[in-house]
């Protein structure tokens, strides 16, 4: 009986072998995509909202900026950045999109800032989302241009 | 043939009801003041209408005037008749009866007078005229022409009143004269024991077709004499029967009643023309249009289901009915419903028609704008979404707001599914920046826009801010 079959089943060991390492193969990959991802993704140190910056500092971080300033700037500090890399700040007004900035990070450290320039339809609560190349959100800031 | 198509069983019942109530008000006040002013009353509305309708001015704001006060007045000085025909009668009475008129008829008063004299044999003679004359066969009559009464006739029997020992003319109900005196009758075959007074009686009663009663003053026997025979009276029941025949009253009953029920018909009939006429001249004619802008209202909606949206919030409807009652059409008479039992999450169509609009009745539907109304729903769910400060104003020169610590950073809300997915930030009320001199705390209110959004249960509803505030580096 078992020798009458014992072609069939040294086929399907085979295919479930086979299977076996294919799975396996597959998800080693992924895992490794996953961590190349995490691993070369800059880390954001942090960031700020502020008037604007001079000599890599930012003046006057605030939450909340006067239209008479005539700029706002966003800063944001990546520490370590693995490899050379960009990074988005997209700006919104009132949950509309008004802009998204492109800047370039380099490793190890980088330090990078977008502006906007004010104008008097600018007035209201505005956000500023920091994400890295491949979209992952690595954080928002909030604000607000008032009189 | 539309015309009629357009009354509804409603309008029937309408119209007998409040013919019935008419009908009834006229039996119920029928022959009283309160009945002959309400009839005067209805004349003046009358004119008034006709003022109106040749466009006199000055008459018609007259009769209105005068139609309103006396409407009052009526109320007022009749207060007791309206009562006693409220209070005294039963809710039967009210709603079905026929008052019957319990007037003692006179023949009855001619008993009991005929009894009370006999009782106290006190002697009378009454002569009930027939069809012929009399003048020519009785004289010294004194004219009394009053209505009978029990009282009147003994009185007039009565041994000190002057006239006693005449006779009394009874003509219909009216004592027409007394102390007559009567041709008497030379008959010799007359009993012995009858007097003066029974031969008195013969002798009219031979040459005339009157009937005379006859109560004796000796004996107090009641006799009746007609032609030439006289008659012993022995019970109520025989004297009534004579009068009755003599009077010929079966007839004339009969006739008063025939009469009573021509009247209530013709009531009845004019009650159901009166109304109608009114009912048709408030309903159908004079017609006036009016406009009204409605609220749309929806009913039945699944509770898992929001609006979020409807193209229009309010239904232009133009009205058409007679002027009274468009003038007197309440907002809320009007509705304008739509089921949303069938609807489904997305774009709904719904087409306005007759059946989602109630109206008060005699109010007719001319128009509907728009004739469609389109509303999106969405599923209801839950959410946390951020909170965001809506700062406003300007900080005092040479400062800045440099941190704010806010709590809760996320809000949970209530809404329709697209809105939510959409939403990316929950904005407080405006905060004003103007007094805030030195770091510290303090509380905004969320706005939650749209209006449709609630904030979930357990979730609070004012943010708590702390606030950094630097002095600004120039």
């Amino acid at each position: 009986m078992v020798r009458r079959y014992r072609f069939y089943i040294f086929l399907f060991v085979l295919l479930c072998a086979n299977l076996f390492f294919v799975h396996r193969t597959f998800s080693q990959n992924h895992q490794n995509s996953v961590a190349d991802t995490v691993q070369n993704s800059p880390i954001l140190d942090h960031a700020v909202m502020c008037e604007e910056v001079t000599d890599k500092d930012p003046i006057n971080p605030a939450v909340v900026f006067s239209i008479k300033i005539g700029k706002v700037s966003c800063f944001s500090v990546f520490d370590p950045v693995p490899e050379k890399t960009f990074v988005y700040h997209k700006w919104f007004h009132k949950d509309n999109p008004s802009t998204n900035k492109r800047l370039t990070v380099q490793p190890p450290r980088w330090a990078t800032y977008s502006s906007i320039q004010l104008r008097e339809t600018d007035k209201g609560p505005w956000r500023v989302e920091i994400s890295d190349r491949k979209g992952n959100l690595l954080h928002i800031l909030r604000f607000s241009i008032t009189d | 043939m539309s015309f009629f198509a357009s009354i509804r069983w409603q309008d029937i019942i309408d119209i007998l009801l409040n013919s019935y109530i008419l009908f009834r008000l006229y039996v119920l006040f029928k022959e009283t003041y309160v009945f002959r002013v309400l009839t005067g009353l209805a004349l003046l509305w009358i004119f008034q209408r006709i003022a109106v309708f040749f466009g006199l001015i000055l008459t018609s704001w007259v009769l209105q005037g005068i139609t309103a006060v006396a409407a009052l007045i009526i109320i007022i000085v009749f207060r007791n008749e309206i009562r006693s025909v409220l209070q005294a009668k039963n809710l039967k009475a009210i709603l079905w009866g026929f008052p019957q008129k319990i007037v003692p008829t006179t023949i009855q008063i001619i008993v009991d007078s005929v009894n009370a004299l006999s009782k106290r044999h006190t002697g009378a003679l009454i002569v009930l005229p027939a069809k012929e004359d009399l003048k020519d066969m009785v004289h010294s009559g004194i004219p009394l022409r009053g209505l009978v009464s029990k009282e009147m006739l003994t009185s007039i029997f009565w041994g000190d009143n002057p006239v006693h020992d005449g006779a009394a003319i009874i003509e219909g109900d009216r004592i027409a004269e007394v102390g007559v005196i009567l041709p008497l009758s030379y008959r010799s075959d007359l009993p012995s024991h009858y007097g003066t007074r029974h031969r008195a009686a013969f002798g009219l009663a031979e040459t005339t077709d009157a009937l005379i009663v006859i109560v004796s003053e000796e004996t107090g026997k009641v006799l009746v004499a007609k032609d030439s025979n006289i008659e012993e009276i022995h019970g109520d029941t025989d004297l009534i029967k004579i009068l009755q025949e003599h009077m010929g009253v079966y007839e004339e009953e009969n006739g008063y009643q025939q009469k009573e029920n021509f009247k209530i018909s013709i009531a009845a009939i004019v009650s159901v023309f009166f109304i109608t006429g009114m009912w048709f001249s408030f309903s159908k004619g004079l017609d006036s249009l009016i406009t009204l802008e409605i609220p749309a209202e929806y009913t039945k909606r699944d509770p898992r289901f929001e609006i979020v949206n409807a193209s229009v919030h309010t239904v232009r409807l133009d009205l058409a009915g007679s002027g009274a009652l468009i003038k007197s059409i309440q907002p809320d008479q009007v509705q304008v419903k739509l089921d949303l039992g069938n609807a489904v999450v997305g774009q709904n169509i719904f087409s306005i028609t007759q059946e989602n609009i109630a109206l008060p009745p005699g109010i007719f539907l001319r128009k509907v704008v728009p004739s469609v109304i389109e509303v999106t729903l969405d599923e209801t769910i839950k959410r946390e979404i951020p909170v965001q400060i809506d700062w406003v104003g300007e900080l005092p020169k040479g400062l800045v707001l440099s941190e704010i610590f806010f709590d809760p950073e996320k809000i949970e809300v209530i809404g329709g599914k697209r809105i939510l997915e959409n939403l990316s930030t929950i904005y407080t009320e405006k905060v004003h920046l103007e007094s805030m001199k030195t770091s510290g705390t303090m509380f905004a209110n969320l706005a939650l826009t749209p209006a449709a959004l609630k904030i979930a249960p357990g979730s609070k509803d004012k943010i708590r801010i702390a606030y950094v505030i630097k002095p600004r580096i120039e």
